[in-house]
């Protein structure tokens, strides 16, 4: 049977478990008598029900195991049944759950009864206490009791745990005087006027041994259970205002509060004045702009300033230069992407190795997330990418997998469920992943709503590795922004999972995400922790105005971060107060923060120039980003070519061999392909199979290294070109050689040369396996390839680009340690493992770390080869001195400072003593603070 | 940097380097772990013997029948492929190979029913993680290593030594993610974590300034960092939290790399003929252990030096003041104890690398009369078996092929891995000498009958040893973290010498 048509009463959440039982148990008496066409047992298991809300007649839905059709039900079972009804009646109910195998605790199974029959139900109830229970029962407190004063303190202490905050052990709930009147599972505790007959008092007294209140902490008193029992003898007041429910959601509802007045023209900056003149607090100075360019700079895009950089700033004379330099840096899209790649991918655990990669148990997605982040996706959608994904940006909820048997509170449904909400809404759910929450008001089944959401079926709860047997209804964790069809298939359920998350009425994301943006730039949050973000923020309106500023300015996060560093609370100088905890937190300014692992280790590598070699995970074709001196002409222009010259209007799919010969005197420094091809490839340098990063699509251009494998004299790049699909269509290939051998034209010292070449009318095609294929010395074979067209010929209809591309971008030898995988010095400043989500990385300095710093194998061999480059480019002590400290540090160095590393680099700087001044600079709190 | 410093400076100023560190974020105990009561500890120190890679107890410490090779034979007959030898306690016999660990049994608690975690499908590193954690991952936090624990809880001994050493295991092998996943103080914060030595015979190298540096330059170097650091504007701004941390940290580096304490890694201090007795055919220290995975079936036997090294820097750490260090023999995938062929041929070598260097562990400490209060585990993620995958009841994927019949060398040995009995090897830190527990089947599966030994009792007892109770809890997000899986742990009161006060 899959619907039953008998109930009038549809089961409603809210009031409803109540209701659910009295369901269950009119099914159960049905059954008994034999009218029903329903089975409530099978295999010994009780199947629950639920019905939908919404439809008429109310549509019976399998809230646990499927449900049997009546003939189906062998005699046995209806025993089985009779048996554990029996055995409740008889034996205090021991054994029903043995019966039950455990799906089903003991406290269900009494209210299911007891809501049953009316035996069942008398034996249920608790019996009235006899009148020498009263008798020893400590006395009655002899005094007026105050509600606030005396009742509440006990309760809050012995009670509420169970009782309050959302929780309702033995179906009690202590949310108000009401509630509390009420009956729970062993009928009504509370019976105004008669203390001593009030079952609530007989179960904190211990009348009854086996059953004692509270089950956990310790037992109240007889002065405790003589308050209570006054209590109730005076009629058992309670202050309408005061309640033990849940404490209702906070930084949730939106909420855009007015500008506080003043002059200031910044948003913030009203705030600022208001919280200070609250504070009595005399605002401070803003810092010079060495600090904040330094500041800025390292927020930003991740480095420290270049004297280049600097000089830029220096020379804008304009009242508003801070605020350009702001907006500049922030459309510097690739060094902007490479350094908050650092705080998403801790954010969003995703890391190039790590466990669960080892057998597909985890995935990752760089390449989504540094297009996000380079593209500045709006932030809504990027959660909304990650909520419901696309196979690039999956990994976040597809969790990690570690082969083996996993515990229930880590499969990868309750997986996506904390994450989610972590990160997104600011709640951690990891206590309330293994049972109710102790600490807050997040319960089991509020963990296994959402989970239920991203798994494959309905989910039973399980309590601290034990099967409850209950099934969790889906649930958002706040219900008041929606709810998900359970009924709904994965990806729908998805679909409303993300809309529910990203609409404009959830004020908790918008404020969750401009939370950690401040955090992140300010050294601290407005509301803290970060993920806690039920706690209230030190300024309320400052927190709800950037907030809903966000929201209405299309989820820009650039935005937010531009509102926040243009602000002059960003540029107060920065304290350096451990908090106190227990003291309530004052604003002064920003707090001093440690430079990250990677934001050391890059502005070592400007310092320097030695950086990683390659980008992990495939990310050189994103890196990408036109020239700006492209117009000039300078560059081979490059054309779609093939080995057919009908090959853009389409021929049969086939292959092509294109070949490029190439002379040289030098062998280059940097050699990089950049290919578009309609549809594949596989490219050669010499004979020898290169493989890149290459794009599925010709739209996008796939990216090789050659930096190895050519020679002085004839170098050959071959590439065997594929027209895929099934029938006749375009085939084209066009390409890019970005090529540069050391050493500039005369007179441009320390420059590089550019061989760059495009595909042309230079190029040679064959349209059979030349022979020899990939070795390339026979003519025979071989044609002048045909020319189709420029690039922006149809059918490609490309914007004219590649060669741009090519020339903005150093995509190898210069790569930032965002995009590389952890050594052991980022490991020992603080990159964290990624396999948790990580919010705030500890930034305290070790002993272990100072040791890893000071003779680490690492850092000792970055700093030879930054010695080398360094002591290449400036042969004499004083300039090589002058630049570290200018790279280092943004500023020039002091004569004494200067005097110093004359003293041990010399005039003729050899590496030992440049390596020891980089090593000293970089161990400056100077360079590893941002001030 | 100033060279007149002494040592009782130098240990007020770590220790206050430490505080602020836990000022600065490092896990606090739970206030309810506070109330727990002192308990008195039996051993100041721990030494943790890793068998990475799954130590078959039939061919070590458990031997069953031996049934020596024949071609065609039926391997189900086979439960050891080593005949047994007597041990210095009547009635326990070792697998031959074992002599020289045999004769210092009468100074050591067995445990031969330890049973592994039931993880499912077998993931070596996985079940090393709960070894080393006592929680099977993954884990909502990032739990911390029992050293780590340790290391929180009781700190180095001497204050110039790390508190928590991991000798011998290299991350750039298989399955390294998921060692560095355990291998790691978690939420306690780096300043716990494992100080690695990767290379026992170059363990000097970590603690001396690094390569091609010399003496005078290091202090040359020094010299300058600090005359910048006086020079600094920022420095004259006076000091702020955070900067006086950082400075106080490198004080602390340079230091211990300056400190007499640091020639406790230096190797080559020791008298040859004592490097003999931990490493079989002595080693030459202007040797390099070699970096080659080599999997042509004679690494085990190119490496076998490599464990002894290890024992022998373990004791001088302890000796030194260390309070945690663990040497492994190193895990591999299918290297060392990971014998997936050639299992017999392999243990040979195995054999060889650690019974002169356990023993000899044993008596040096006994010697200087510090076994009383080391306490020394010999311990494997699980053990091994011909036939048997998993738990005798749980059949268990993609196990090894075993032939119907063994027609060579290759498919005789232990080449399944098995979890349910497997063999823990304790000395001194107030365990029982020539002490026996656990009874496991004499045929096949030779599964724990009695006495069974889990993962959090044998932690509590580890723990109980150091003083620390298993309920002991560290906060990490409001919530309490237990040093054994929700404090849950029991110690094995049996295995103690003297009465155990109640907890």
């Amino acid at each position: 049977m899959g619907r039953w048509n008998g109930g009038e009463t549809p089961f409603r959440r809210g009031d409803d478990r109540r209701g659910f039982l009295g369901l269950i148990s009119e099914l159960l008496e049905r059954f008994e008598t034999g009218l029903g066409e329903f089975v409530l047992i099978e295999n010994s298991y009780l199947i629950l029900v639920r019905f939908r809300r919404n439809t008429s007649p109310p549509h019976l839905e399998s809230f646990g195991l499927a449900e049997l059709a009546p003939p189906k039900i062998p005699r046995g079972r209806i025993e089985m049944r009779l048996c554990f009804v029996g055995h409740r009646l008889s034996a205090r109910g021991g054994c029903v759950g043995r019966l039950l195998k455990g799906m089903l605790s003991f406290r269900w199974i009494r209210s299911i009864l007891g809501l049953g029959t009316a035996a069942a139900l008398q034996a249920a109830s608790a019996p009235a206490p006899t009148a020498e229970a009263i008798r020893q029962l400590p006395p009655t407190a002899a005094f007026q009791v105050d509600f606030i004063k005396d009742v509440q303190p006990i309760l809050e202490a012995s009670c509420v745990k169970c009782h309050g905050r959302g929780k309702e052990k033995g179906g009690w709930r202590l949310d108000t005087r009401e509630t509390a009147l009420a009956a729970g599972d062993s009928g009504v505790s509370i019976v105004p006027g008669k203390g001593g007959e009030s079952r609530l008092i007989h179960l904190v007294a211990g009348t009854d041994p086996d059953e004692v209140m509270p089950q956990k902490g310790k037992r109240l008193t007889p002065a405790e259970v003589g308050i209570l029992r006054a209590w109730i003898d005076q009629g058992a007041a309670w202050p309408a205002n005061v309640g033990f429910g849940r404490v209702p959601a906070n930084n949730l509802v939106v909420r855009k509060p007015e500008l506080p007045p003043g002059k200031a023209g910044h948003p913030l900056d009203r705030f600022l004045e208001a919280y200070a003149a609250r504070q009595k607090w005399t605002l401070p100075k803003v810092v010079d702009d060495r600090t904040f360019v330094r500041r800025a700079h390292l927020d930003l895009v991740g480095l420290a300033p270049t004297a280049v950089e600097w000089a830029t700033f220096e020379k804008d004379r304009s009242s508003d230069r801070r605020a350009a330099l702001v907006k500049r840096l922030l459309s510097d899209r690739q060094r902007y992407a490479q350094h908050w790649l650092t705080y998403w991918n801790d954010l969003l655990r995703n890391d190039y190795k790590g466990t669960g990669y080892i057998d597909g148990g985890r995935k990752p997605m760089h390449r989504w997330l540094y297009t996000a982040l380079r593209d500045n996706l709006p932030y809504d959608r990027f959660v909304r990418e990650l909520v419901n994904p696309t196979p690039e940006s999956e990994g976040f909820t597809k969790g990690i997998v570690w082969r083996g048997a996993v515990n229930a509170s880590m499969t990868p449904p309750m997986q996506a469920a904390q994450n989610v909400s972590q990160v997104f809404m600011g709640v951690n759910l990891k206590c309330a992943s293994c049972h109710d929450s102790f600490i807050d008001d997040w319960q089991l089944s509020d963990c296994y709503g959402l989970a239920g959401v991203f798994a494959d079926g309905p989910l039973q709860m399980v309590q601290c590795d034990k099967p409850t047997g209950k099934l969790a209804p889906l649930r958002f964790l706040f219900p008041e922004l929606g709810a998900v069809d359970a009924t709904a298939p994965r990806s729908n359920r998805l679909e409303q999972l993300a809309r529910i998350i990203t609409q404009p009425a959830n004020g908790r994301l918008s404020r969750t995400v401009v939370n950690r943006l401040w955090a992140r730039l300010m050294g601290r949050g407005l509301v803290e922790p970060l993920d806690v973000m039920q706690n209230p923020a030190w300024d309320a309106d400052l927190l709800d105005w950037l907030a809903e500023d966000l929201a209405a300015n299309g989820w820009n996060l650039h935005r937010t971060i531009e509102l926040i560093l243009t602000s002059r609370a960003y540029q107060l100088p920065s304290v350096d107060e451990p908090e106190v905890a227990g003291q309530k937190f004052a604003f002064r300014g920003p707090i001093l923060r440690r430079l990250t692992a990677e934001q050391f280790r890059d502005t070592l590598g400007q310092v320097t120039d030695a950086w990683f070699d390659k980008p992990e995970g495939g990310l050189e074709s994103l890196m990408l980003e036109p020239s700006a001196a492209a117009a000039t002409g300078t560059l081979p222009t490059p054309f779609w070519i093939w080995g057919d010259a009908h090959a853009a209007t389409g021929v049969p799919p086939s292959t092509n061999w294109l070949r490029r010969e190439v002379v040289l005197s030098v062998v280059p420094e940097e050699a990089v392909l950049y290919l578009q091809v309609d549809n594949s490839a596989r490219v050669f340098l010499n004979g020898k199979r290169l493989r890149g990063t290459e794009s599925s699509d010709w739209a996008t251009a796939s990216v090789y290294d050659l930096r190895s494998g050519w020679g002085k004299g004839t170098n050959v790049l071959g590439i065997e070109a594929i027209n895929g699909g099934d029938g006749p269509n375009p085939a084209g290939l066009l390409a890019y050689v970005r090529l540069r051998s050391p050493g500039g034209k005369p007179g441009e010292k320390g420059g590089q040369t550019k061989l760059d070449l495009a595909s042309d009318a230079a190029w040679k095609a064959s349209k059979q396996l030349p022979a020899r294929w990939p070795a390339v010395d026979a003519e025979a074979d071989w044609q002048p390839a045909s020319v189709l067209g420029g690039e922006s010929m149809a059918p490609w209809n490309q914007e004219p680009r590649l060669a741009r591309l090519a020339d903005g971008a150093v995509v190898f030898g210069q790569v930032r340690s965002a995009l590389a995988t952890a050594d052991p010095l980022l490991l020992a400043l603080g990159r964290p493992n990624r396999e948790q989500i990580t919010t705030v990385r500890a930034t305290a300095a070790t002993t272990l770390q100072a040791l890893e710093l000071t003779n680490g194998d690492t850092l000792s061999r970055l700093l030879h080869r930054g010695a080398e480059k360094l002591v290449a480019k400036h042969p004499t002590g004083r300039p090589l001195v002058e630049h570290v400290f200018e790279q280092g540090l943004g500023r020039p160095p002091s004569r004494a400072e200067r005097q110093a590393s004359l003293e041990l680099v010399g005039n003729r700087p050899q590496l030992e003593g440049v390596e020891d001044l980089l090593w000293s600079v970089a161990m400056l709190p100077e360079f590893q603070f941002i001030r | 940097m100033q060279t007149d410093y002494t040592r009782r400076d130098f240990v007020k100023r770590l220790s206050a380097a430490t505080m602020a560190a836990l000022a600065a974020g490092g896990a606090r105990v739970v206030e309810a772990s506070e109330a727990l009561p002192k308990l008195p500890a039996t051993a100041d120190a721990m030494i943790v013997l890793w068998m990475g890679g799954g130590m078959a107890a039939t061919e070590t410490f458990d031997p069953k029948a031996y049934v020596p090779f024949e071609k065609g034979m039926d391997p189900n007959r086979v439960l050891s492929t080593f005949p047994s030898i007597p041990t210095a306690v009547d009635g326990i016999r070792f697998s031959e190979g074992l002599e020289r660990t045999a004769a210092v049994m009468d100074r050591a608690t067995l445990i031969r029913s330890y049973t592994a975690g039931d993880l499912g499908f077998i993931l070596h590193s996985r079940h090393q993680f709960h070894w080393h954690t006592g929680y099977a991952p993954p884990q909502t936090v990032a739990c911390p290593h029992i050293g780590a624990f340790l290391a929180r809880t009781l700190g180095p001994r001497d204050p110039a030594m790390p508190a928590f050493i991991n000798i011998g295991q290299r991350f750039d092998g298989g399955e390294s993610e998921e060692l560095k996943a355990f291998t790691t103080a978690g939420f306690l914060g780096s300043e716990n974590g494992p100080f690695n030595v990767p290379f026992p015979d170059a363990a000097k190298e970590v603690v001396t300034p690094p390569g091609g540096m010399t003496p005078g330059r290091f202090e040359s170097r020094d010299r300058l960092y600090r005359k910048l650091l006086a020079a600094s504007p920022v420095g004259q701004l006076g000091s702020t939290h955070q900067r006086e941390s950082l400075v106080r940290s490198m004080d602390n580096a340079h230091r211990l790399l300056a400190s007499p304490a640091a020639k406790a890694f230096d190797l080559s201090l020791e008298k040859p003929e004592t490097v003999a007795k931990y490493v079989p055919g002595g080693w030459d220290f202007s040797r390099r252990l070699g970096g080659d995975f080599n999997r042509d079936g004679n690494y085990e036997k190119n490496n076998i030096q490599r464990f002894g090294l290890g024992c022998l820097l373990a004791r001088r750490l302890v000796e030194a003041g260390a309070r945690y260090v663990e040497v492994t023999t190193e895990y591999i995938p299918f290297l060392n104890w990971d014998t997936h062929e050639q299992g017999h041929e392999k243990l040979v070598n195995m054999k060889k690398a650690i019974d002169g260097a356990v023993a000899q562990l044993v008596l040096d400490l006994e010697e200087r009369g510090m076994l009383d209060r080391t306490l020394v585990v010999l311990a494997s993620e699980f053990s091994r078996d011909m036939m048997q995958e998993g738990k005798p009841d749980k059949p268990i994927q993609n196990q090894v092929p075993v032939p119907e019949k063994l027609e060579s060398m290759t498919h005789y040995g232990m080449h399944r891995h098995f979890t349910d009995a497997g063999c823990v090897l304790m000395f001194g830190g107030g365990m029982k000498r020539g002490h026996l527990h656990g009874v496991t089947a004499d045929e096949r599966p030779c599964k724990t009958l009695k006495d069974r030994v889990v993962i959090e009792d044998l932690h509590a007892t580890m723990y109980r040893a150091m003083g620390i109770s298993p309920k002991l809890a560290y906060d990490i997000e409001q919530r309490p973290f237990y040093v054994t899986r929700d404090g849950s742990g029991k110690p094995i009161a049996s295995l103690f010498q003297k009465n155990l006060p109640e907890a």
